[in-house]
């Protein structure tokens, strides 16, 4: 078996996931149901989800989008990349994509601000920005999603003092049920605003955003191996000391692999072949070889995860903080309270080693800083998030069932873009906003017209 | 043109392809398969979807006009090629996250991708 020191080194990062489903149309297209036609059914990129709409559009400007909101058949779902494992998107109504409504309008130079399209795809945007010499403070680890679709769900990146994509939003454009577009800001529609950065499309389709970006800069990752209860225990000072931290932990290792960036005006260093999947391919075979002997698993990755040596690269952040992703699974994250973080990892790892839950996907740790968006899982609460994930051919329900009550315990938010088993009462405990949540929401689309079954069980609106 | 008549003419030129790729394989073909061109609309469909995954070697992906990379996979037919699409297959997601796709668009965007590029660079059309 050949199990490359690189591959060990970056297995770990293949595993973390992410969310994006949006609001978004444009051009009025296909609606999949002519007589000759193949139906084809939506489906998630875990294909973990999927319904078979009435009809699929993509609008490529408001007017055009005025247009679908007032006239189809509702539930209006829009859908960015399909990154939420959740059931936001399902519809047998319309199905929105604002792949057509991407690219960014305009940089103010002197601001740093950039008004972006909601379609846009966050890598695409990434690249854009840089052109134009800016970058985000933060971006997540995974770059398909849409900006709507990030923003919609509060995705994230790691920092301890940076907030998810949402805190980057300062103005954003609302289409709502009336087929009206509101400009909301910090001064104008307040309310509205402070609800519509993360609403999973449950307010009205937001057509684009205006995020405060900064100027272009490198960062220095570094990467390196410990024992797990070394990382543990050096985790608060690691995400005090670095400006983005994260680790992921092995099942059945006892190993950690840690990853922080820091800024640096160094020279970038060539970019390192990404061998991420095909690492997390051989840890599924150790899984399928050893899984009955977790002892003799745990021994010989230890053994071959021995001795490495940190590695380093420098890049512009928006190349060191995002990496593609190709082996699909389902996940689910919760953000605690991050003082509990550690700790709730500790029982993690024990209730997965005690009950020999079948998996190999890393667990992976990261930190996120609070903001103000009322159904942010960040709402003022300094947060780190844990996430477990399960390859897409397998039955995640085992796993996440017994992981679940853990995040519980701990007064875990779910990620709204991933699995989870709330309710209504149970998300009305967590947010304390979610009644004034509620209210906007009512008042702007009384009749429910952007939510689907699940949302209507997440927003206790009753059919 | 009827979208029967389309599909008629996606499913001969896959069929076509495939023939041509088989033939290039086996060394007896003379004859370059021929470029595919896409209409404004599919080629819109193509840069905001196939083109993230399929001109980046680091997806892992089949290259956009690599012909030969792509001729096993069009060798196994219409049906199992949209079908793959359909549900994704390894590392491409259902759909290829082209939400507004449909059976035609699915079929003549991947024979646009198999089929050599049209012009000396090889760049994606």
């Amino acid at each position: 078996m050949m199990l490359s020191r690189r591959r060990l080194l970056h297995y770990a990062a293949s595993a973390s996931a992410l969310a994006a489903t949006g609001a978004i149309p444009g051009y009025v297209a296909s609606a999949f149901a002519g007589e000759e036609k193949r139906v084809i059914p939506w489906k998630n990129w875990s294909g973990g989800q999927s319904c078979t709409p009435a009809m699929r559009a993509a609008p490529a400007s408001e007017a055009e989008l005025a247009d679908i909101v007032t006239g189809s058949a509702a539930p209006v779902r829009a859908v960015g990349a399909g990154h939420s494992f959740s059931p936001l998107v399902p519809t047998e109504g319309t199905l929105l994509s604002l792949d057509r409504m991407s690219g960014i309008v305009s940089h103010d130079a002197a601001t740093h601000r950039a008004t972006i399209r909601a379609g846009t795809r966050l890598g695409a945007m990434a690249a854009e920005l840089a052109e134009r010499g800016l970058a985000l403070d933060n971006m997540p680890d995974i770059n398909k999603q849409t900006v709507a679709g990030a923003i919609a769900t509060a995705t994230h990146g790691t920092g301890a003092e940076l907030g998810s994509l949402s805190s980057f939003v300062t103005d954003l454009r609302l289409m709502t049920a009336s087929g009206e577009t509101l400009a909301c800001n910090a001064e104008t529609n307040a309310d509205i605003f402070d609800a519509a950065r993360v609403a999973v499309g449950a307010l009205g389709i937001v057509t684009q955003v205006t995020m405060q970006a900064r100027p272009l800069y490198k960062l220095k990752r570094r990467t390196w191996i410990v024992p797990v209860e070394e990382m543990l225990e050096a985790a608060p000072e690691l995400w005090k000391k670095h400006r983005n931290f994260e680790f992921y932990y092995v099942p059945y290792s006892g190993m950690a692999i840690g990853i922080t960036n820091d800024e640096t005006d160094e020279a970038e260093t060539p970019e390192p072949v990404n061998e991420d999947d095909e690492g997390l391919r051989q840890l599924q075979q150790l899984q399928e070889w050893l899984g009955w002997s977790p002892a003799t698993r745990r021994w010989l990755i230890q053994t071959l995860m021995g001795g490495m040596e940190p590695e380093e690269r420098v890049d512009y952040s928006h190349k060191t903080l995002s990496a593609e992703r190709n082996v699909r699974f389902n996940e689910m994250e919760y953000h605690l309270p991050r003082e509990a973080g550690p700790q709730a990892l500790r029982e993690i790892i024990d209730a997965i080693e005690a009950n020999n839950v079948e998996v190999f996907f890393p667990i992976e740790f990261r930190t996120t800083a609070p903001d103000e968006a009322w159904l942010s899982p960040f709402y003022r609460r300094e947060s780190c998030s844990i996430a477990v994930h399960r390859y897409h051919e397998e039955d995640y329900t085992p796993y996440f069932s017994l992981i679940e009550p853990i995040f519980r315990k701990h007064d875990g938010r779910p990620h709204w873009g991933k699995l989870n088993t709330l309710k209504a009462d149970d998300f009305a405990a967590l947010y304390p906003r979610w009644n004034d949540f509620l209210e906007v929401r009512a008042g702007l689309d009384l009749e429910g017209k952007f939510l689907n079954p699940y949302l209507k069980d997440v927003f206790g609106v009753m059919t | 043109m009827t979208m029967k008549t389309k599909r008629q003419r996606a499913a001969g030129t896959a069929i076509a392809v495939a023939a041509l790729l088989a033939l290039a394989g086996c060394g007896e073909a003379k004859q370059e398969a021929a470029p595919v061109t896409l209409d404004e609309r599919q080629a819109t469909l193509y840069e905001h979807a196939c083109k993230t995954c399929h001109e980046d070697p680091a997806t892992g992906a089949p290259r956009t006009h690599d012909t030969v990379a792509w001729a096993p996979r069009i060798a196994k037919g219409e049906d199992v090629l949209l079908d793959n699409i359909v549900n994704g297959f390894n590392g491409m997601p259902p759909l290829g996250q082209c939400i507004e796709c449909d059976a035609d668009d699915f079929i003549s965007l991947t024979m646009f991708m198999a089929a050599p590029a049209s012009n000396e660079t090889g760049d994606a059309q």
